[in-house]
């Protein structure tokens, strides 16, 4: 068998247990209604019918992907080690974005950072700080070093993202003043 | 009310808008000013590789909303800056393909063959001029046939076919999309029920969000922007990041030639690219106007036909440096922006990524439903949604106007866009990306979702599956369940209500169709067996 055909095969078969599984399981234990219910003794479609469609597609579209497999990409094991990289990188920039403003104001400020989430400077130091570090540490992903000028790149580039989301708009909230 | 009182106003909503400034004392509408800024950002984002027009509709989408707010005169300036979008990024897509070799867009990839070596000959000038021209010609054809076209099948849509015969037209459009894009119909219709399932998370009529497992955070749903943005830009954006690695020892592109050549486009040369242009206008055009099948395969179609006509007179041959190439491709190719939206306004499904943002500004700002309701020509009190419609095309025939004048200077200006080095501006856009999902929906949840999204179109990708039926089944799902609810108690829950209507059946018997001639192995694959 060949290698394309192999990882269409492992495709299809996923989709195909995919669909099984929300057949047979997830559509029934989580939808209120079936198919089609009686309301005020008139039959109406019910809940779990455009789901159940959706995975009959699923399933069709699995098996021709086995009878039929059509191009030769194919998912590799470089491909699983970036997007792990990548989603790390997201994870902790993002940790540092969501955390940061608080941190600071739990340090230097009197009053808690709920209060401060619409006040410069500090309604910037978690976006300031987590965007740099997302775009310094996806830059040098992307050329294999570290250098400080992509750092001041991405220092500019994120000032330049707040002057165009932030100063502008009273009624926008930039990362992650929306969720404190 | 007639039809020419319509295209009256809506011609009115555009240039007499609320005004921005004052030009000798003649007013300039924001509508105006938003078409010709959403067109030179179009042509500065085709003309760097790596960036695309949804990228840019997508990102600037919050801002708009935010600056013109969520009423009916905030419709014209968003959807006409968008429509500008759209409409510079065709163009600017052929300028790195000429001078570097490196396709700005996708369907710009056909122009490099005839372009670049049009270049390395000192012709870079007046192959850009060639570009540009076939361009906007076939842009301006394209949009005449929408214009032409979209209200009578509009109409058409709302005189014959009722709920179950809607419900048969929604199930073939998604089939249609699923079975035309990519090499494998499987794996279409395994974009299309993903975007399907998503659709249905958290939504229905009863109290209990379905398929939710119980979790808060779902229990409104995916929210339309994380999912496309999601799978549309962050997948894109986490492929080039990858690519970028591969790609990190590849070198810079090569210096442009002294361009010594004689760079004029005479009216001889024009005459002799006219058959070109016209048969690629038509070809882009009808590619266009069914749903999901891209500008790629339009530019390809017409650079094959025009090297069959090279061929039979006996030109210079195509990929060699001859003008009737560029003018093949770029034809075609940009020809198809405008009958993709025959689909969205007359039948109200999006054929591609430009019309998903469109129908997703529309959403947002509300006022505007795009589909066949909109072109009911009220003779008692004016239909508002009519006369968006007519201002949507007088801004379609702005940008064309603008295309035709400053389109060609500007986009010549562009060749130093292929500097923006990828691996700087790539992360930029991904935190862009996040930044405008974030103002749009206040929630770190929404930005995890479309990162979830985006590494769902990342998969898609690596394993060559098309996103696009994805996005817009997710689109079309509530609808299409809406639709079918409706369509089944009407008939008195009829288990058949889909095929006692005859057009409703002929709808179904298509979509079959179509699934079945897709999935049969093509004369090449089966010559690769034997």
């Amino acid at each position: 068998m060949h290698e394309k055909t192999r990882f269409s095969t492992a495709l299809g078969l996923l989709f195909l247990l995919l669909a099984a599984v929300l057949i047979l399981v997830w559509i029934p234990l989580d939808t209120e209604t079936s198919y089609v219910e009686k309301v005020r003794r008139k039959l109406t479609i019910g809940d779990a019918m455009a789901p159940t469609v959706a995975a009959v597609i699923l399933a069709l579209g699995g098996l021709l992907a086995i009878l039929r497999p059509g191009s030769d990409t194919q998912l590799t094991g470089a491909n699983l080690r970036f997007l792990g990289l990548l989603l790390c990188t997201l994870a902790v920039t993002f940790a540092v974005m969501r955390w940061a403003g608080p941190l600071a104001a739990n340090l230097w400020a009197e009053v808690e950072y709920r209060v401060l989430r619409d006040t410069a400077p500090w309604k910037y130091i978690g976006y300031f700080l987590g965007g740099t570090g997302m775009i310094t540490a996806l830059i040098t992903m992307g050329t294999g070093r570290f250098r400080i000028h992509h750092m001041g790149i991405a220092m500019a580039a994120v000032l330049f993202l707040i002057a165009v989301y932030d100063l502008p708009f009273d009624d926008l909230l930039l990362p992650p003043n929306g969720d404190v | 009310m007639g039809v020419l009182d319509y295209i009256w106003l809506g011609i009115l909503a555009v240039f007499h808008g609320p005004e921005l400034f004052a030009i000798a004392g003649v007013p300039v509408s924001v509508t105006i000013v938003m078409v010709l800024l959403g067109f030179l950002i179009g042509i500065v984002v085709g003309s760097t590789p790596g960036l695309a027009g949804p990228m840019a509709m997508a990102v600037s989408l919050p801002i708009l909303i935010s600056i013109f707010g969520f009423t009916p005169d905030a419709l014209l300036p968003v959807m006409g800056f968008l429509i500008g979008v759209m409409k510079g990024a065709t163009i600017g897509g052929a300028v790195p393909a000429i001078l570097f070799n490196t396709p700005g867009t996708p369907d710009a990839f056909m122009t490099t063959l005839d372009g670049y070596p049009m270049a390395q000959n000192g012709e870079a000038k007046r192959a850009l001029k060639v570009a540009h021209f076939s361009s906007a010609s076939g842009d301006t054809f394209s949009d005449i046939v929408l214009i032409l076209c979209a209200p009578f099948l509009a109409l058409l849509v709302e005189a014959y076919l009722d709920l179950p015969e809607k419900t048969a037209l929604l199930i073939l459009s998604l089939a249609f999309i699923s079975a035309v894009i990519g090499n494998s119909v499987g794996k279409g219709l395994i974009s299309m029920g993903l975007g399907l399932l998503a659709a249905y998370v958290a939504t229905g009529e009863d109290f209990y969000p379905r398929l939710t497992m119980g979790v808060p955070a779902l229990s409104d749903g995916f929210p339309i922007a994380t999912a496309v943005l999601g799978v549309l830009i962050l997948g894109e954006v986490f492929k080039g990041l990858e690519d970028q690695m591969n790609e990190r020892a590849a070198g810079r592109a090569a210096a442009v030639p002294a361009q010594n050549a004689d760079q004029k486009l005479t009216g001889a040369d024009i005459k002799g690219l006219l058959p070109f242009i016209g048969r690629s206008a038509v070809i882009g055009t009808l590619i266009g106007a069914l749903p999901g099948i891209g500008s790629t395969l339009a530019a390809t179609l017409g650079y094959a036909s025009g090297r069959r006509r090279q061929e039979a007179r006996g030109g210079k041959a195509f990929g060699t440096g001859a003008p009737e190439g560029i003018a093949s491709t770029e034809a075609a190719n940009s020809s198809v922006s405008g009958a993709n939206l025959i689909p969205v306004l007359s039948l109200g499904i999006p054929g591609n990524a430009a019309a998903v943002f469109l129908i997703l500004a529309a959403d947002s700002i509300g006022g505007f439903n795009p589909g066949p309701s909109v072109f009911r020509f009220t003779a008692d009190e004016v239909n508002p949604e009519l006369v968006i419609a007519f201002g949507l095309f007088t801004t379609m025939m702005l940008a064309n106007l603008m295309n035709w004048t400053i389109g060609g200077v500007f986009m010549r200006a562009m060749g130093i866009m292929i500097r923006v080095p990828k691996h700087i501006l790539l992360p930029i856009v991904l935190l862009l990306t996040l930044t405008a999902i974030y103002v749009q929906e206040t929630s770190l949840a929404a930005v995890w979702f479309a990162i979830g999204f985006g590494v769902m179109g990342y998969l898609m990708r690596r394993v060559g599956m098309s996103p696009l039926p994805f996005v817009i089944a997710f689109i079309l799902g509530g609808n299409l369940e809406a639709t079918a609810r409706q369509a089944f108690s009407a008939t008195g829950g009829d288990p058949f209500f889909l095929v006692k209507s005859p057009i409703a059946a002929v709808f179904l018997i298509l979509t079959i169709a179509v699934v079945i001639f897709a999935a049969r192995p093509s004369p090449a694959k089966k010559a690769e067996k034997l």
